[in-house]
């Protein structure tokens, strides 16, 4: 559906393709495809003046003007494909599958204007450069005085920044305009987001009810099952006559229920560590090393603590990671990397296992959710043969 | 009695064998799951089975699937289910037929060693174990509240013990008054509940049962 965004309040800073995890764009990158958008438009100006010179004539001919349109309309749709696969290539600009052929031909026409403007621009950056050149070589041959010079630097840069600007301007639209014709628009941007969002609540809920399903699988299969192993061993212990047989048994409750006091810690500890809160994050992660049988590095790089659902988010994907790699990996050694970057928290968890890890699994997909709803990004490599490396990356400002 | 265990913990079946043991019966062989639990028993044909409802793979109600198989193409066999929880759903399907010879427990009624050998006692002969708890919840849960008014205190508690299973001998012993003061009680409450008369410990488990599940 085509958007209008003149109805719709959009924030200042959430303009056409750019979302909350769209990357930076290298400068080297924009400037190329910027002069190869120049370059397109010279060619649409040649394809234009050509095929319009050869195909003109049967235009204006009620008979042949269908055809002809037609012949020239291929052109134009490859034309604007070029131009779509420039900005993907050059400015990593998403456009939908879907085109719409009917707004190719004013594409085009929008895009060749803009791009000649382009090429003036650029062309008048040169003869500036070609100026300077002058000017240097007056300085230098002492044919310049030094009150002219100071006249021409005035005003060569004011004209430097007003070409600038307009280069800066020329640049945006000729994103904009491939944005305004092809691209989503900013009702279809919002309604991506709001699809995002929804899928990552429902599944955060998914996440929580997974994770109270383990609770209870833990409390059930661990806690319960010692403690009704324990009552049977006291009401066994009671029941028998002979005091030294009662006693082996009672001894063996007693055994029984120091196992259980274990067991309940380790339940409790899975299901949230309190060091988490009075430790932070290297303390909890310690923990997680020690508990581990494969050795474990841990390397954190944080100058200051993180916020709190990172934080935790942070140890829950360290934690399942690991234990994951000791249930399944048979690997020799864990590495886990903790650093800030450029408002992001990136975890980097490997191990020199058998790879083969699935993403989808149970504990692995939980954690993309919960990693998904803090806006963060998971990725899982696990080729067969190894080795695995789950990276997570959660913006933190 | 030549019992099968079904029980995917390890530590509670090792300690059920030796309970058993001990108290002189004989287990055949101990499972971990429901189809391999129905292959046993195909195999070794035992007086009675212990299974718990929740097993491998999906530790829901497997065992549950496996005991009602069981019941359907052996009869005659004594079939005790430990459960998690109560699980309304899961004591009706059971019970939904006849309750000759069938125990719904909780789990953790194991620890009360006396009462779970007596459970299984009664299932062996033909009986009925259906655990206190569920028939409390039954109780708590009855839409029938005006019937249930017009019993006396001991009525209910005679109610309470024969929902369970129990016989009069049983229950006379339980609430401490002759057998002759809990037929009494019987027969006054079958009157007020407006229950049919029937004969057969497990037919009256059944009749009660139903009443205080519909």
């Amino acid at each position: 559906m085509p958007g209008d965004p003149s109805d719709i309040t959009v924030p200042q800073n959430h303009s056409g393709n750019d979302t909350a995890k769209a990357p930076e764009v290298s400068f080297t990158n924009r400037a190329l495809g910027f002069v190869a958008g120049i370059l397109t438009a010279l060619l649409e100006a040649g394809y234009f003046v050509v095929v319009g010179a050869v195909l003109g004539p049967a235009m204006l001919w009620p008979r042949t003007r269908a055809a002809a349109i037609r012949r020239f309309l291929v052109g134009v749709r490859w034309l604007t494909e070029l131009e779509l696969r420039r900005r993907s290539r050059f400015f990593d600009d998403l456009f939908p599958v879907e085109r719409d052929d009917q707004k190719a031909l004013p594409y085009l026409t929008s895009h060749l204007a803009a791009g000649l403007l382009s090429a003036i621009v650029v062309g008048l950056l040169g003869f500036g450069l070609v100026l300077v050149v002058l000017v240097t070589r007056g300085m230098i041959r002492g044919s310049l005085g030094i009150w002219d010079l100071l006249a021409q630097v005035l005003l060569g840069g004011v004209l430097l920044f007003l070409d600038i600007q307009g280069i800066i301007t020329l640049a945006g639209l000729d994103g904009r305009l491939a944005r305004r014709y092809f691209g989503p628009s900013e009702r279809e941007m919002l309604k991506r987001r709001i699809a995002e969002l929804s899928a990552s609540r429902a599944g955060i809920v998914r996440a929580v009810d997974s994770e109270r399903q383990r609770i209870e699988r833990d409390l059930h299969d661990g806690v319960q099952q010692r403690l009704v192993a324990l009552a049977m061993l006291l009401g066994r212990a009671r029941r028998h006559r002979d005091p030294v047989e009662a006693g082996r048994l009672m001894e063996q409750a007693h055994r029984e229920s120091e196992e259980v006091l274990v067991e309940l810690r380790e339940v409790a500890w899975r299901a949230y560590p309190s060091a988490l809160d009075n430790l932070g994050l290297p303390e909890a992660l310690a923990g997680v090393a020690e508990r581990s049988s494969i050795p474990v590095r841990v390397r954190i790089d944080l100058d200051t603590p993180l916020p709190r659902p990172v934080e935790t988010a942070t140890y829950f994907v360290v934690s399942e990671a690991v234990t994951n790699a000791v249930k399944h990996s048979g690997a020799a050694a864990i590495g886990v990397a903790i650093e800030r970057r450029s408002g992001c928290v990136h975890v980097r968890i490997t191990d020199d296992g058998a790879g083969g890890a699935d993403p989808a699994g149970s504990g692995l997909s939980g954690l993309g959710l919960r990693v998904a709803a803090l806006d963060g990004r998971m990725s899982v490599g696990s080729p067969p043969g190894g080795p695995t490396e789950i990276t997570v990356e959660i913006p933190c400002e | 009695m030549r019992i099968i265990l079904a029980e995917d913990s390890i530590l509670l079946r090792e300690g059920l064998i030796r309970l058993l043991t001990e108290e002189g019966h004989e287990v055949l062989a101990a499972v971990g799951d429901g189809d391999e639990l129905i292959r046993e028993v195909e195999a070794r044909q035992p007086d009675l089975i212990v299974v718990d409802i929740r097993m491998p793979p999906t530790h829901t109600d497997e065992g549950l699937k496996a005991a009602l198989e069981i019941r359907r193409r052996w009869p005659a066999l004594g079939v005790l289910v430990l459960s998690q929880h109560v699980e309304k759903n899961y004591a009706t399907q059971l019970l939904a037929s006849d309750t000759a010879g069938v125990g719904y427990l909780l789990k953790d009624r194991v620890s009360r060693v006396e009462e779970f050998l007596d459970s299984l006692d009664r299932v062996h002969n033909g009986g009925a174990a259906i655990d206190p708890e569920v028939v409390r919840q039954l109780l708590a849960r009855t839409t029938h509240v005006d019937p249930l008014s017009k019993l006396t205190n001991r009525e209910r508690e005679v109610l309470d013990q024969m929902a369970q299973g129990h016989t009069n001998a049983a229950i006379a012993l339980k609430l401490h008054i002759s057998q002759s003061a809990v037929e009494k009680n019987v027969n006054m409450i079958f009157e007020k509940l407006d229950l049919t008369r029937t004969t057969g410990y497990s037919r009256r488990v059944l009749a009660v049962l139903q009443y205080l599940g519909s």
